[in-house]
């Protein structure tokens, strides 16, 4: 009776945990995987491992459909608004971790709140703002929507990661005769490197990845992002699924490819951004 | 937070210790600024201006829009034109509306229980350590580091009549089998719902992270005195990860709110208004240059996430202590 007790929570366990890594892995997989395969294999034997692995669907999605734009685009925005949020959201969480200041709080907590209102629900006036800046269906004007999208996250993270840094630091580099900006450069901001490389890769994985600012904002092809040309996928590539799947293929591969490589990192920013409620 | 079990992959930096919460603004007393600090002011406005312009810009400016546009009547060229508490008539008066907040009410049940319980069960499982239990850590993240547009595609073709695995594979059973899961009613909506309903990994790290933080000794102390491991759980690991879970009913209902690409590349909202939610009506209202409508929409979004943060909040109690 004992035992059984005992046996019956740990299959359920194990089960559950066969079940959670199955639905994990494997609809990357298989799409990794058919990029690999002829039509007819993909319709045949979905489960079968691909025959041969030969790159011909990639040259292909290369060399016929801006691809290589499409990735650039994607790359330009992304790294670019996480370098500029990054020292940004540096200076300004530097600021709220180390001064007091007239207004300090409120404004940390009007910075901070923003959270709660979804993005979607500013479309409008972001659309209409971009237009009347001249910068809508432009790379910078998708640029400057993901810096502000990042903002509370990456000030929460950055003023967390300056405030763990000893005062005493700045006490005696101001004694040394250091200026505010000799301070944050080359004390303070050195030493936020923890929070620094979080807030950015959680920051390039969601520009990377965002979709719905880049579908509503960018409608000429030049500017297009990869996860936008995604919606274009079906018309472009109508019944061939190998060059559909090796399209999607290198879409999701560089998340995946920071994941493995900064696991933690990824997981622990990621964990931060779901307790941003 | 200590680090318990000496694992170093949870090992979690200055980060999130002791502030899961960022609504509690809690930001250490200082003594009065020295001197040296009051001649830095310049500095310090310096240091924070970008950040104050991308806020009014992008934020209070948009904020204050919605609201004062959502009681008119708007195109976008010609100025905005008062009609008062019209463009909430008509939202109430459209079906896809109703059937829009049906779909948010009936998600958010589903994110609140199904979504969450399933990261927190999950959460439990790995606390026990078992055989594999790091390597289901890590691959559950995966499908969060993927772009939601591509993850909604990769379920389109899963789900596809044709292509799809799942039909393929009960074809291989019963050769007739024909379901379009995702443009037939009832199957749309619950194959939309399964593009996120499982993979509650956010949910499971913040739950471990908080069960990490629970003391070793108040666990034995109560086996010590008798305790089974399921009154651990419901005595002790429960409510001291409340607050946690609480803050995962709300990321993920607040997720619901603002779903777009799962239904954008998959159902598009259809069959008929079966997946019709709030961000695709918006988007809809933009392009047809109803501006008014459209903010009206986000009004209604932003209430929602409100009532939800203080709804959620009451529920768990997440303000008291223990």
């Amino acid at each position: 009776m004992d035992t059984v007790k005992k046996v019956i929570p740990k299959t359920l366990m194990y089960f559950i945990l066969i079940f959670t890594i199955l639905i994990s892995i494997f609809p990357v997989l298989w799409v990794i995987f058919s990029s690999f395969k002829t039509n007819a294999q993909i319709l045949s034997s979905p489960f079968a491992l691909p025959e041969s692995i030969n790159f011909d669907a990639y040259r292909f999605v290369f060399e016929n459909y801006n691809f290589g734009l499409y990735m650039m685009n994607s790359l330009i925005v992304s790294v670019v608004s996480t370098v500029i949020s990054i020292i940004i959201y540096s200076m300004a969480g530097y600021v709220f971790a180390k001064y007091d200041f007239p207004l300090k709080n409120t404004l940390y907590a009007l910075f901070i709140i923003t959270l709660l209102v979804p993005a979607q629900s500013r479309a409008q006036p972001i659309f209409t703002l971009l237009i009347n800046m001249g910068i809508n269906n432009t790379l910078t004007g998708l640029t400057f929507v993901y810096i502000s999208l990042g903002m509370a996250m990456s000030l929460f993270i950055l003023r967390n990661s300056f405030a763990s840094i000893p005062d005493s630091l700045n006490e005696a580099a101001s004694i040394e005769g250091a200026t505010f900006i000799q301070k944050f450069w080359k004390i303070n901001f050195p030493l936020a490197k923890n929070g620094v490389v979080t807030a950015s890769i959680l920051m390039f994985l969601t520009n990377w990845n965002e979709y719905f600012f880049a579908s509503l904002l960018t409608t000429s092809e030049s500017v297009r992002t990869l996860p936008v040309a995604l919606q274009f996928f079906n018309e472009t590539f109508a019944f061939n699924y190998t060059r559909l799947f090796a399209a999607l293929t290198v879409i999701i591969l560089p998340g995946i490819l920071i994941y493995s490589i900064a696991q933690e990192r990824v997981q622990k920013s990621f964990a931060t951004s779901g307790v941003k409620g | 937070m200590e680090n318990l079990d000496g694992d170093k992959h949870t090992k979690m930096g200055p980060v999130d210790s002791g502030k899961r919460v960022p609504f509690s603004i809690k930001t250490k007393k200082r003594k009065k600024p020295t001197k040296m600090e009051q001649k830095e002011y310049k500095g310090i406005y310096l240091f924070l201006l970008p950040a104050i312009i991308v806020f009014l810009l992008f934020n209070f400016l948009p904020i204050l829009t919605i609201i004062y546009t959502s009681f008119t009547s708007w195109d976008g060229f010609n100025p905005p034109s008062f009609v008062g508490l019209q463009n909430f008539v008509n939202l109430i008066n459209e079906g896809s509306f109703l059937i829009s907040v049906k779909n948010l009410i009936y998600w958010s049940f589903l994110a609140g229980i199904v979504h969450v319980g399933f990261g927190v069960l999950i959460a439990f499982i790995l606390y026990e350590k078992p055989f594999g239990w790091k390597f289901t850590r890590s691959v559950f993240m995966i499908p969060n580091v993927i772009s939601a547009a591509a993850w909604a595609l990769i379920f389109r073709f899963i789900f596809d009549n044709d292509m799809g695995i799942i039909n393929s594979t009960i074809r291989m059973v019963f050769p007739n089998f024909n379901i379009q899961w995702l443009s037939q009613s009832p199957y749309a909506f619950w194959t939309v719902t399964l593009t996120w309903l499982f993979f509650a990994v956010i949910v499971t790290l913040i739950v471990y992270n908080e069960l990490l933080s629970i003391p070793d000794e108040l666990i034995e102390a109560a086996e010590m005195d008798g305790a089974k491991k399921w009154d651990v759980i419901t005595k002790i690991q429960l409510p001291m990860t409340r607050k946690s879970i609480g803050t995962s009913v709300i990321a993920s209902i607040t997720a619901r709110v603002a779903m777009y690409e799962q239904i954008a590349l998959t159902t598009n909202g259809g069959p008929g208004d079966d997946t019709m939610n709030l961000p695709i009506m918006l988007v809809n209202s933009i392009n047809n240059m109803n501006y008014g409508y459209a903010n009206a929409i986000g009004f209604v979004m932003i209430i929602f996430g409100i009532l939800t943060l203080v709804g959620i909040n009451k529920l768990f109690r997440m303000n008291e202590k223990l």
